[in-house]
């Protein structure tokens, strides 16, 4: 499988790499975005398999691009790995088709947790 | 108008220990050790802001070897690896989770800032009006390192001169 890991951080990018690969994840295919737009045009040109997004990225923010994708009839399996999580994100998330939601700082058991149903 | 902060020392030590054990110490081995000192030094810091239903700064500081050593844990190289973008790089990231994780406390309406770094000390940075109100210090493997909260003053009141 193709997963597109989006986030403005360089840093953040690793450590969701490195931990996909402590959850035993590492042998899919794993491309990368540096900010909202980038994102979206990767999802659309290189059609992965899941998005793992963060929310606050410059040109357009993590929900803006799931609502992009979604608007264009794009329904790659689509989720946030975000340091913020409010009550209003959440069910913004959900209502625009998010799989999951997962926080910062996170583990890799929790990666596994969300992952397998989807990864297998 | 500003609302009493929801958000307490405990609570910071908490997210601050939730850092440690996903991204700094995962064997924990080498925890975050309190020395109570608000006034430790610093070289390095950034921060994010937050502005809305609370308005202020959340703040990390440290020395550069505590950075240097932040970065290694986090992009899993050796120490002698750390380029100074790394050690900016992984500065803004954990501003980044700790304030998403503090504008998650407060009451809706709070929006985060990007992260700002600045490799200088601390107390070289000014936050206008601003006061600090909570803060988690330490020692982090003989280094220091601290996470605090300034709360910037919403009324317009003329300081004495």
């Amino acid at each position: 499988m193709k997963i597109l890991i989006a986030d403005d951080s360089r840093v953040m990018r690793q450590i969701v790499v490195r931990t996909l690969r402590q959850a035993g994840f590492g042998d899919h295919d794993l491309i990368e975005a540096a900010d909202g737009q980038e994102a979206l045009d990767k999802a659309v040109a290189e059609n992965p398999d899941l998005v793992i997004s963060d929310w606050n990225m410059p040109h357009l923010t993590g929900i803006e691009v799931l609502r992009n994708l979604r608007a264009a009839g794009n329904n790659v399996k689509f989720g946030f790995v975000t340091s913020e999580c409010t009550p209003e994100m959440k069910s913004a998330a959900e209502g625009a088709g998010a799989a999951f939601f997962i926080v910062k700082p996170f583990t890799a058991e929790r990666f596994d947790e969300v992952f397998a149903p989807i990864l297998g | 108008m500003s609302v009493e902060v929801e958000v307490d020392e405990s609570d910071l030590a908490e997210m601050v220990e939730q850092v440690w054990e996903s991204y700094l110490d995962p064997e924990g081995v080498s925890p975050l050790i309190p020395t109570y000192d608000e006034n430790q030094p610093s070289e390095v810091h950034s921060s994010v802001s937050i502005t809305g239903s609370w308005t202020g700064h959340v703040v990390y500081a440290s020395s550069r070897a505590a950075a240097k050593r932040a970065a290694a844990a986090f992009l899993a190289m050796e120490l002698e690896e750390v380029s100074e973008e790394d050690m900016s790089d992984t500065l803004g990231e954990l501003a980044n989770i700790v304030g998403g994780n503090v504008k998650a406390m407060l009451p809706p309406g709070a929006q985060l800032s990007l992260p700002q770094v600045v490799l200088a000390s601390e107390s070289s940075a000014r936050y206008p009006n601003a006061q600090r109100i909570s803060g988690v210090y330490g020692m982090w493997e003989g280094e220091p390192v601290s996470i605090s909260m300034w709360q910037v003053s919403t009324d317009n009141k003329e300081e004495g001169a």
